[in-house]
């Protein structure tokens, strides 16, 4: 990960030494085959292209190909610079200023300068939906054509970091769009390709940018940056939603790839000479968070009970059809902040010391509601399985399903009425220790403490990761918050799922990431 | 007749005002909202606190009722949250692929469903008889979601016929759209087909045991002037009536089978609508397909006038 240093400047040397450890490019990626047109086909309906208030998966797989940030994250989740020539910190870390690449040019031809990005940012501040990342930010100015400032109310150690997030970044539009509303933003950004044609609930079409200008300081892509080449004319992404359907079309040739591959489709297709399966191992953590407000969830023991009674392999040999890994914490390992601090509390699987703690408890049979959905099967055969894990164990548990947004509404605007929430983090882990603790951290813990007042223990070691200056100190505090979390039971990681996807074997230089990318990839024959 | 169908059209006013008026509240009881959907598992409570404040979902409900009926007084369906496109546009866009599935899957409906019925009904109590009711009866019992995946298998994977779906517009490519709405269109028209017979036989047999069609064949009359002239000619008032229902049902588009084909229509849109709690989209297209429906039962009631001649539009009747 490059280091910041006061007065050092995030240059692409070292950006790129950063890139270099997880791609290790020997030699600057070209198209070995230019045009044709890739269809592919999306699990999911692609709610609109406005970035910045979209956090849906399925915009993110579309909108990364169009719209670019000044700064991102490669392969290992570092931050990266994309549009921006350099950044440097100034001695007190208040003042961060970026120097724009030269020469990027909008879709609409255009070419960027800071106005732009200053437009950008204003945009997000009133509408974006992590604008969040913004609040340490006391504003900022463009003093000319290609350098941008940023300055910060207090240091902020990992301010680049959060600003690198990819989930709803803030991408650089043309400044005449800064007053869009919300989803009526015109599709125009900097991106190796640029929109064709959205019709909703069908496909959407990008075209190559003939404009754009690959980011020759580094070798290759990496992550949503790097050297992105867009190799193909066109790419069509294809609304399926029914799997079964999804993969048919794959087989047949009428699509060249297909995002989530069901578990009872992979060995089929990995069998088919004609396709290449790719997967992607960490991927969807299974999580539960019980409820701290409502009984009997908000007593310790009961909930200590509930994690005692678990046996992780069961639960997740059901919910993924055997297609997991177990996880001993809330980072994958390889991850800047993986540790197994607190790993003896998860998959105990020991009924009879959850029983012992329920004695402890006072535990009187009130049920424990399992709040789930069936639109995600992987949820649901997750609570199936626990309640029963759990009855075994004494507890009444039983099941309340609803579709995903009344499940996810009544578990953020209801402290009654639930006391387990089934979900799944994926972006949340995968940008890093402090996006995984905020979860659980003021002022919108998941798991619903009284008064929204989290453990002081733990909101201690968060405030460690956010602000300590050495990467040493915010791994330790990480731990500590790790390991608190885990014993008063804030959040439960139960294990991880693949993402797996398929292409034609025509398709080369696929790779399955956490969002499906369009660059550097190309079709042969 | 003119001033019939104009007090029908206006009677259907309020009724059209009550079915938005039931949907707004209905889905504004329902928890979760638009914002859940776009900000996914892994929104926090503050993004989607943003999302909300951003769709304007954070004003009082009889505003946003106040600004639908606005708009709606000014011809105006008002915008989709989530497609970021006008209501009325969005349901343009997917009618031609509704309605010509619909229609294609009604031919197949008649010409399907009225044979068996007459032959099952004319073949009373033969093999025939009870190889007609058990296609119809499978036909009523397989769930289309289940018809459509064997039906890929089948013609798509296996035989490489017909493509698993998407769809093709008719006027950009005729047999491009044959052979993307075929699939969707057979799985539609069994249920149908299946119900169909089963009228069609049941209306076909009392009217042939009537007197005035032994009289017409003691006169000697073809059996063809007896069953297409006397004996048909008396059940199409039971039929059309389940026609005008079948096409009503058609019209509205099937969720299960528009996304198994990945077709882009109206099932499609509202069942997303629904799931993404959509609120203006839903209003708009339950109120379209209320219309519609209104629409096509007045049509069914002229329809009975011309099959019927006793039957005077206007409440009078000989």
């Amino acid at each position: 990960m490059p280091t910041i240093h006061r007065r050092t400047r995030l240059t692409m040397a070292t950006a790129a030494l950063a890139l270099a450890a997880g791609a290790a490019a020997a030699e600057p990626f070209t198209c070995p085959v230019t045009g044709g047109e890739l269809i592919f086909a999306l699990e999911a309906q692609v709610p609109g292209l406005d970035w910045h208030v979209s956090n849906s998966t399925a915009t993110r797989n579309v909108a990364l190909n169009i719209y670019e940030s000044l700064i991102t994250r490669d392969d290992n989740m570092n931050p990266i610079l994309q549009l921006a020539e350099d950044v440097s910190v100034s001695d007190d870390g208040l003042a961060y200023t970026f120097t724009l690449r030269d020469g990027v040019t909008f879709h609409n031809g255009k070419t960027m300068t800071s106005a732009d990005v200053v437009a950008s940012f204003n945009r997000y501040a009133q509408v974006g939906v992590d604008r969040g990342i913004l609040e340490p930010v006391e504003g900022w100015e463009a003093p000319d054509p290609r350098t941008f400032v940023l300055r910060l109310r207090e240091a902020r150690p990992l301010f680049l970091e959060a600003l690198s997030v990819f989930t709803v970044p803030v991408s650089i539009i043309p400044a005449e769009h800064e007053g869009a509303p919300p989803q009526q933003l015109p599709v125009i950004g900097t991106g190796p390709y640029k929109l064709d044609e959205f019709r909703a609930d069908s496909f959407v079409r990008i075209v190559r940018h003939d404009g754009y200008q690959p980011d020759t300081r580094y070798d290759t892509m990496s992550g949503m940056g790097g050297r992105r080449v867009a190799c193909l004319d066109a790419v069509t992404f294809r609304m399926m939603t029914e799997a079964a359907s999804r993969t048919a079309a794959l087989e047949v040739g009428e699509v060249h790839g297909v995002e989530d591959v069901p578990a009872a489709s992979q060995a089929r297709l990995a069998a088919d000479p004609n396709l290449t399966v790719t997967r992607r191992d960490t991927f969807w953590m299974n999580v539960f968070y019980p409820n701290h407000s409502a009984p009997p969830t908000d007593n310790l023991k009961v909930r200590q009970a509930m994690l005692a009674a678990l046996d992780f392999d069961e639960i997740m040999e059901a919910a993924t059809e055997g297609n997991y890994k177990l996880n001993m914490g809330f980072q994958f390992p390889g991850q800047l902040y993986y540790t197994e601090e607190g790993a003896e509390l998860l998959n105990q699987a020991d009924p009879e010391r959850a029983k012992a703690l329920l004695a402890e408890a006072g535990y009187d049979g009130t049920p424990i509601v399992l709040l789930t959905n069936r639109q995600f099967p992987v949820m649901y055969n997750t609570s199936l399985v626990m309640a029963e894990q759990l009855k075994a164990a004494g507890m009444n548990a039983e099941l309340l399903v609803l579709d995903w947004p009344a499940a996810l509404a009544k578990s953020q605007q209801e402290t009654t009425g639930w006391n387990v929430f089934h979900t799944g983090w994926i972006t949340v882990i995968a940008l890093g220790g402090p996006q995984t603790l905020r979860q659980m951290a003021e002022p919108n813990p998941v798991h619903k403490p009284v008064d929204l007042k989290v453990d002081p223990e733990f909101m201690a070691a968060f405030r460690e990761v956010q602000t300590a200056t050495a990467l040493a100190d915010r791994q330790a505090a990480f731990a500590r918050a790790q390991r608190r979390a885990l014993e008063t039971v804030m959040a439960v990681p139960l294990g991880v799922a693949p993402k797996v996807q398929a292409v034609r074997a025509n398709v080369k230089g696929f790779s399955t990431y956490y969002n499906t990318r369009m660059t550097n990839l190309w079709l042969e024959n | 007749m003119a001033a019939y169908a104009l007090r029908r059209l206006l009677q259907s006013i309020p009724l059209l005002l009550l079915v938005s008026l039931i949907a707004f509240g209905l889905m504004k009881l329902v928890p979760g909202d638009p914002a859940m959907v776009m900000g996914g598992p892994n929104a926090t409570a503050d993004e989607i606190d943003a999302i909300r404040r951003n769709l304007g979902l954070d004003r009082p409900f009889w505003v946003q009722l106040g600004a639908f009926y606005w708009n709606l007084a000014q011809g105006d369906l008002g915008r989709s949250l989530l497609l970021g496109q006008p209501v009325g546009a969005a349901i343009v866009e997917r009618l031609p692929a509704t309605i010509s599935i619909a229609l294609y899957s009604m031919g197949l409906t008649l010409v399907f469903g009225l044979s068996i019925g007459i032959v099952a009904a004319l073949r009373h109590n033969t093999i025939v008889d009870q190889a007609a009711m058990v296609i119809a009866l499978l036909g009523v019992s397989l769930p289309n979601f289940w018809v459509g995946l064997v039906l890929i298998v089948l013609f798509s994977v296996q035989l490489g016929w017909l493509p698993t779906g998407g769809y093709v517009a008719f006027g950009d490519d005729p047999v491009g759209w044959l052979r993307s709405a075929t699939l969707p269109a057979v799985s539609l028209a069994l249920l149908q087909i299946g119900l169909l017979a089963r009228i069609t036989r049941s209306a076909m047999l009392e009217v042939l045991r009537q007197d005035y069609i032994r009289t017409a064949r003691a006169k000697g009359l073809s059996e063809w002037k007896v069953v297409g002239k006397h004996a048909f000619a008396n059940v199409r008032i039971p039929v059309v009536t389940v026609i005008g229902l079948i096409f009503s049902v058609l019209l509205s588009g099937s969720v299960i089978v528009e996304t198994v084909f990945s077709v882009p229509g109206m099932g499609a849109l509202l069942g997303n609508a629904i799931l993404r709690r959509d609120y203006p989209l839903i209003q708009g297209g339950l109120l379209f397909v209320a219309a519609a429906l209104m629409l096509i039962n007045l049509l069914v009631d002229i329809l009975y006038a011309w099959c019927d001649p006793r039957v005077r539009i206007g409440g009078d009747a000989r």
